[in-house]
């Protein structure tokens, strides 16, 4: 048993670290073992597990259990501290945008309404003095996603530690993302209301001319009849192969019930992201094996009428209606607050676990990860030890964060200004 | 005689006696008698008086006499009457009718600041007082029918465009020259909030409009006691002619009338208009009835629409579910309207604007089934009308000496009768094609030696039966024209083989004509007419209309019933987070009597009377303060058309039916400073308000809280984000921004001084001199140099933090809450030294460049250096998590929970000067207070009930029951408009004017929507 890392030395490192360079050095692959000791272990599959060690090898949880032992192993006591999985935050823009109004720095949002080929990863900037500051909070891995109109692109996986876009990026299964159009509040007026119901199918055509023609182009592919490459279409070859999901952007039931139709006219695997009438749902999306992403549990009622917190109950309705679900937080540096959206969802009917579940191990779920998201052997080593809750922000303190193992430098450009200003 | 008077009816309806142009003979004088008797008739001589079988005598336009015994002078020409029922000529105050006159058109591109000025109109665009409608009168008899076919026969006109509209004139809708048309010349002042084709920017707010007003009130009356002296030699200045002001110089002891778009618009006209003592009407908008209590407390009478709209579309459950209960009640409900503004006694008048005219008397019928009475409805389209549009002396009544304006209707027209004439100053003219009577007849016919029965039926189409005994054949081709009737029909079951055809011809005895069978050969047919069978009236006893809907304050859903009551409460054995030096106490009991808490204590006797909450395991706080909110407004949250707009005022445009009120005390937020955009440096006079539920809208307003302004720093004002269109108006820099605001200090200061001297000058030195212009932009700017109105100043990074601490210094002023100032920490310091606070957001940054040094520490670093510090919301919906975004600074900075907890109750309280009342719970303060579930500021806090002063505004029990009961009544109406007779259906679903979410930097021109509801 070599070092202690007390919480004092968590402390100390991060005011000594103030002085270091703009942007946060990422760490090293793990080398050296780590046994966490005593801790209260969060598991979002067996729930709360008291006085429990976790073993850490060459990235990954190779053991959880009452008193452990490792030889070598770096020992962190964590008597009375509460260890957690690694929050992925799903539907984020980190890394694609940093100062939102400012066009430069923005990323995110592609002209066209048909572009399957872009791929998010492509655009992400691992220095992004936004990713530090929202890792803080336990967020050790994001989805990012493009925006657009209708078929925007593809969303990629990335771990919020990495020197270059390709050690940020985790396999995952490939996400194509569709924002399905939306009618915001149709008009009592005669003549408004025409014109959004055309507008609205001349989308909906759009979309159904979008996927014909990638479903030609996979025939013709399949037997080996294509003669000349289409980006698009050779992009979305994979959806129509079943290796690929189709996550559908759209909160209201009708949108839903179109984007199933799609799904099963070409069986695809689908993922709902906003989702806030998908509970109403629940029949219609098991069929289909559909998941839902919902977005908006820091939101306002989406009609004047329904029940002051219909958006915090959501993930609630949606456990009782047996719809699979994971939470999202659609945002760039506000993603941080991720984990206490699911604090809220837990304050509205969730259980504690099934709040912790669904921005961790259903996360991972949705984006085909599956040794990600849970304290558990053979789970990548993405594991927060704090000394509260997690999930509310009056009693989480985060004091150490390791992605695959290897510790986060827990510093960033607020610290940074922070420590700089506790000095005038 | 009595053949006679047959004879004349028939002429009088046909309206050829008395027309004459028909006589227009330009050689030769027309000096046709003009005395008529409308004898037998039944007299509507006013509301409430009813004459049965009297004469109405007519001479000239005016009428001479009513008579009761049907005595005719001699020398009359006597029609009678006999079963019709003769009104009193209809009045419609608000139209554009007979105005013949255009603005000229004007295009613009880019801001406009400046008008074209010409002949001493006024400064701004929206301003066309100057105009006198009657100048352009030009009666115009193809539009005048519209009124006409619905029994009207004088209106108020004018041009309904600005916000000053000019001088309306009440004329006659009778087909004469202009200048016997006018009724009135000088009727109301029109007025309205919408500035109309003014392409001018300013204002485009509400608040910007209600500000012009109040200026231009005050602008006349300085005119009015100042023009006389312009030219005096003695005066130092001079004073321009301002032809707008001179014509408003006595609208004190003037009829204004004011459009307004909705129920809030209506209830600020009528605020506005009091607080200027000026007398007028409020055009409605069909929603009165939702607040009939505070229309009728301000005493200004009405003219409705009749708008009733149609049932909205809720076919397709996906979008019915946007739509809101209030729009599903107002369908069930707006019938009533006229009949609940009458039933509190409230003078009104109705308009057929905004519906198709064809619509105007199956409205009122439907009005009158759902309440109002025959004689409310009368008075408002008679005598009512005519007080408003000045013409009370002469015309509204059937009276001797009135003008002959009236209306002959067969039947009740309130009922099913329908108007058969139209006196317009002594002339008919005739609506129903008299002839047509004849066909509304049953006649027995005489062919041969065969007995036939004659039915006709005037649908959209003329259709009849000829039937004998037990056998009937349907008529073909039946036409109606110049007052003889054919039709063919198959007689060969009578005898008569093949197809014949008849033609008829009627008088009052009955018809005769002749039939032309298949061989060609002539019969002869004569008949004599039976009438009709008078149709059984539907019976509407008095069978009260039934509601599934409920009316409630205010009228959305979670509307209340019934106010909440002044509680006495011992709340027992809670945790009490005081906001005071005491900190947290465990187990302490609090009683609240009297709207204040009384007593903060352990085990508290339970005083007789109170009831005991046990709240073990429970928090009681104060209630969360928001210094910096945009919601519960209407028409804009920035007037930003103007780098300086210190004279709008948001306690103008509150909006007491917004739900973001009731989602707030869910929140435990029960004050709330709700402040101008940041959208120019110097913006408008900031409200706090008490976000109590189902109060009026001047019932929000928190009185205590002393005067504050908003002010701006930083990229909205220097317009770094509205695009590229936005880069001549100064300031761009915030270099520039300084000038600007020593720019405008220097004017308040200079304003002030001239005020100053003016207070000093003896009275026979101020009869010469030109008095100062109260300037109510200056004037809010002075107040603050005066150290009279705390700023509120949006600002971000540190150097124009700096800049403005200093420069408050050096003119003298306390610099109060810097707001958002995300740099804030990085000058702590000074503004520590100062005395400046500080209200921030807990964790936002990284949304525009000037957040980029934006840190969640930044509260902790200000509260550590001495500088009072609030979090706010600036935002709905975090504005209900502010106990949550209190605790972030515990998460980020080590905060304690009684400072984090201070941030949002007594913090923002100090803030806004109103910590002597609110923001910790001590004895004597109000009683807002806030029992949560769990620790206050833990995520899994939810509140269970808000009290403000000592009412219980919200409660978590009750808003389940509430929405229970919503669901229900929801269902019904859904049901009730599924089940509705579609086909008599009139209008339009209505069409719910939405505005956004506000924020500090919302562009929002509040003239571009369209007017709510069916009206158009």
């Amino acid at each position: 048993m070599k070092t202690i890392i007390s919480l004092a030395a968590a402390v100390f490192s991060l005011s000594s670290l103030s002085v270091a360079a703009h942007d946060m050095v990422p760490a090293p692959a793990q080398t050296q073992d780590i046994l966490i000791k005593n801790a209260t272990v969060h598991s979002p599959s067996k729930g709360v597990l008291t006085n429990t060690d976790v073993l850490i090898q060459q990235g990954k949880i190779t053991a959880v259990g009452p008193t452990l032992n490792a030889a070598d192993a770096t020992v962190i006591d964590a008597t009375n501290k509460q260890v957690y999985p690694g929050v992925i935050a799903l539907d984020t823009s980190l890394g694609l945008v940093e100062v939102e109004m400012m066009r430069p720095s923005n990323d995110v949002y592609e002209v066209g309404q048909s572009n399957p080929q872009i791929i998010a990863v492509s655009a992400y900037n691992p220095d992004s003095e936004i990713i530090p500051t929202v890792r803080v909070n336990g967020i050790t891995h994001a989805q990012v996603v493009p925006q657009g109109d209708l078929l925007a692109g593809q969303s990629s996986l990335v771990s919020l530690d990495s020197w270059t876009i390709e050690d940020a990026l985790v396999p995952a299964t490939q996400g194509f993302h569709l924002y399905w159009p939306s009618i915001r509040r149709l008009s009592q007026d005669k003549d408004k209301r025409k014109e959004q119901l055309d507008e609205y199918q001349q989308q909906l055509k759009q979309i159904e001319q979008m996927f014909a023609d990638g479903q030609r182009y996979h025939l013709a592919n399949r037997d080996k009849q294509v003669s000349k490459i289409d980006l698009r279409w050779q992009a979305l070859q994979p959806l129509y192969q079943r290796q690929a999901q189709l996550f559908v952007h759209a909160n209201k039931q009708l949108q839903i019930e179109e984007a199933v139709a799609l799904a099963k006219q070409y069986d695809f695997k689908l993922v709902i992201v906003g989702g806030y009438d998908s509970w109403r749902l629940a029949d219609l999306l098991n069929e289909v094996n559909a998941s839902v992403v919902y977005t908006r549990t820091f939101s306002l009622p989406m009609r004047h009428d329904e029940p002051l917190e219909m958006s915090f109950k959501i993930p609630s309705l949606l456990a009782e209606a047996e719809i699979p679900f994971a939470l999202g937080f659609s945002s760039d540096w506000n993603s941080r607050n991720l984990p206490y959206a699911a604090g809220q969802a837990a304050a509205y009917g969730l259980t504690q676990q099934q709040a912790l579940k669904s921005i961790t191990l259903d996360a991972a779920k949705i984006l085909g990860v599956t040794d990600m998201g849970d304290i558990a052997s053979g789970y990548r080593g993405n594991v927060i030890i704090a000394e509260g809750d997690l999930l509310d922000p009056m009693t989480s303190r985060i004091e150490q964060l390791f992605i695959d193992g290897r510790q986060i430098d827990l510093n960033n450009r607020h610290q940074q200004l922070y420590q700089k200003y506790l000095k005038r | 005689m009595h053949n006679n008077n047959k004879t004349a009816l028939t002429c009088a309806l046909l309206g050829i006696t008395l027309s004459p142009s028909l006589h227009a003979n330009s050689q030769l004088t027309d000096n046709t008698p003009k005395l008529t008797a409308l004898t037998h008739a039944r007299l509507m001589l006013e509301p409430g008086k009813q004459l049965d079988n009297a004469t109405l005598i007519i001479e000239n336009n005016k009428i001479k006499a009513v008579v009761k015994d049907n005595e005719v002078p001699q020398g009359a020409y006597v029609v009678d009457m006999r079963g019709y029922t003769i009104y009193p000529g209809f009045i419609d105050p608000f139209t554009e009718y007979g105005v013949d006159y255009q603005y000229p058109e004007q295009s613009s591109s880019g801001p406009v600041t400046d008008i074209k000025r010409i002949g001493g109109n006024a400064a701004n665009g929206a301003i066309h007082s100057q105009q006198n409608w009657v100048d352009y009168i030009y009666p115009d008899k193809d539009s005048a029918k519209a009124w006409i076919n619905n029994g009207f026969t004088s209106v108020q006109a004018g041009i309904h465009d600005g916000i000053f509209r000019g001088r309306g004139a009440t004329i006659s809708l009778a087909d004469k020259k202009a200048n016997e048309v006018i009724y009135n010349a000088s009727a109301s002042h029109l007025m309205a909030f919408d500035k109309g084709s003014s392409i001018q920017d300013y204002p485009n707010s509400l608040m910007g409009s209600i500000a012009l007003i109040r200026q231009t009130f005050s602008d006349v009356q300085w005119y009015k006691a100042n023009i006389d002296k312009a030219h005096s030699k003695q005066a130092k200045n001079n004073i321009e002619y301002n032809a707008a002001l001179a014509n408003l110089t006595n609208i004190d002891k003037e009829h204004v009338l004011f459009e307004t778009r909705n129920l809030n618009n209506l209830l600020r006209a009528s605020t506005l208009l009091k607080e200027a003592k000026i007398n007028g009407t409020l055009v409605g908008n069909g929603r009165e009835y939702a607040r009939v209590d505070e229309i009728k407390a301000n005493q200004y009478s009405l003219v409705l629409p009749l708008n009733f709209p149609a049932a909205p579309h809720i076919t397709d459950t996906d979008s019915e579910r946007d739509i809101p209960l209030s729009l599903l009640r107002h369908w069930e409900r707006a019938p009533a309207n006229p009949a609940v503004i009458a039933g509190a006694g409230i003078p009104f008048a109705l308009t057929q604007h905004g519906i198709e005219a064809e619509e105007f008397w199956p409205r009122i019928r439907r009005a009158i089934e759902a309440g109002l009475s025959e004689e409310q409805a009368l008075s408002a389209l008679t005598t009512d009308a005519a007080e408003m549009v000045g013409t009370a002396e002469f015309s509204g009544k059937l009276k001797a000496g009135y003008t002959a304006d009236f209306v002959i209707a067969k039947g009740n027209l309130f009922t099913d009768g329908t108007i058969h004439t139209v006196w317009l100053q002594g002339q008919p003219q005739q609506l129903i094609d008299s002839r047509n009577a004849h066909l509304e007849q049953q006649y027995l016919l005489q062919l041969g030696d065969i007995n036939l029965s004659l039915d006709l039926k005037q649908g959209d189409k003329l259709s009849g039966t000829l039937s004998s005994g037990e056998q009937s054949i349907e008529l073909k081709a039946l036409a109606y024209q110049a007052g003889r009737l054919t039709f063919t029909g198959d007689l060969s079951e009578a005898g008569y083989p093949g197809v014949s055809r008849f033609t008829l011809w009627f008088d009052d005895k009955g018809a005769r004509g002749r039939m032309l069978d298949s061989s060609n050969q002539q019969w002869p047919v004569a008949g004599i007419a039976s009438p009709k069978a008078p149709q059984p009236a539907v019976v509407k006893a008095a069978e009260k209309a039934h509601y599934v809907s409920s009316v409630t304050k205010p009228n959305v859903a979670y509307g209340l019933t019934q106010a909440p009551e002044l509680e006495k409460v011992h709340i027992k054995n809670a945790t009490v987070w005081t906001s005071t030096s005491d900190g947290v106490l465990a187990n302490h009991d609090v009683i609240i009597t009297r709207g204040k808490i009384d007593e903060v204590g352990e085990n508290l006797s339970t005083p007789s009377g109170y009831q005991v909450i046990d709240a073990k395991g429970k928090h009681l706080t104060a209630g969360i303060i928001d210094e910096h909110s945009h919601i519960a407004i209407n028409g804009g949250t920035n007037e930003a058309t103007d780098a300086i707009t210190s004279e709008v005022r948001i306690g103008d445009i509150l909006d007491p039916d917004a739900i973001a009120l009731y989602r707030a005390l869910a929140g435990g937020v029960t004050t709330a400073q709700l402040l101008h955009g940041s959208a120019n440096p110097i913006g408008g006079q900031a409200q706090v308000i008490k976000t109590r539920w189902g109060v009026s809208a001047n019932e929000l307003k928190m009185t205590q809280a002393p005067k504050s302004i908003k002010f701006a720093l930083g990229e909205n004002v220097k317009q770094s984000n509205w695009g590229d269109d936005y880069d001549e108006r100064f300031p761009q820099t915030r270099m520039g921004v300084k000038s600007l605001f020593e720019e405008a200090f220097n004017e308040a200061k200079a304003y002030r001084q001239s005020k100053q001297d003016w207070s000093k000058m003896r009275s026979s030195e101020k009869r010469r001199q030109i008095a100062p212009q109260p300037n109510y932009r200056l004037e809010a700017i002075a107040e603050v140099l005066a150290d009279e109105r705390d700023v509120h100043i949006h600002s971000y990074v540190q150097s124009e933090i700096l800049m403005f601490l200093r420069l408050a210094e050096a003119y003298g002023f306390k610099a109060n809450t810097f707001t958002h100032i995300l740099e804030g920490y990085k000058v702590a310091d000074e503004m520590a030294q100062h005395g400046a606070h500080a209200s921030t957001f807990s964790d936002w940054w990284a949304y525009k460049f000037e957040v980029y040094d934006a840190i969640p520490q930044n509260t902790c670093l200000m509260q550590n250096k001495g500088v009072l510090t609030s979090i706010n919301s600036d935002d709905y919906e975090m504005q209900r998590r502010l106990n949550q975004e209190a605790a972030k600074s515990m998460m980020y900075c080590g905060m304690s929970a009684t400072d984090a907890w201070n941030m949002v109750t007594i913090n923002p309280a100090i803030q806004l000067g109103i910590d002597d009342y609110v923001g910790s719970i001590e004895e004597g303060k109000h009683a807002d207070v806030v029992l949560w579930s769990d620790n206050p500021l833990s995520i899994y806090a939810t509140v269970e009930s808000t009290w403000i002063d000592g009412k219980r505004y919200y409660d978590k029990q009750q808003n389940r029951q509430a929405q229970q009961a919503m669901d229900i009544e929801r269902a019904a109406l859904i049901q009730k408009i599924l089940n509705r007779d579609a086909t008599t259906e009139m209008g339009k679903p209505e069409v719910l004017v939405q505005e956004p979410e506000w924020h500090c930097d919302t562009h929002y021109n509040a003239w571009d929507q369209q007017h709510a509801g069916s009206v158009k």
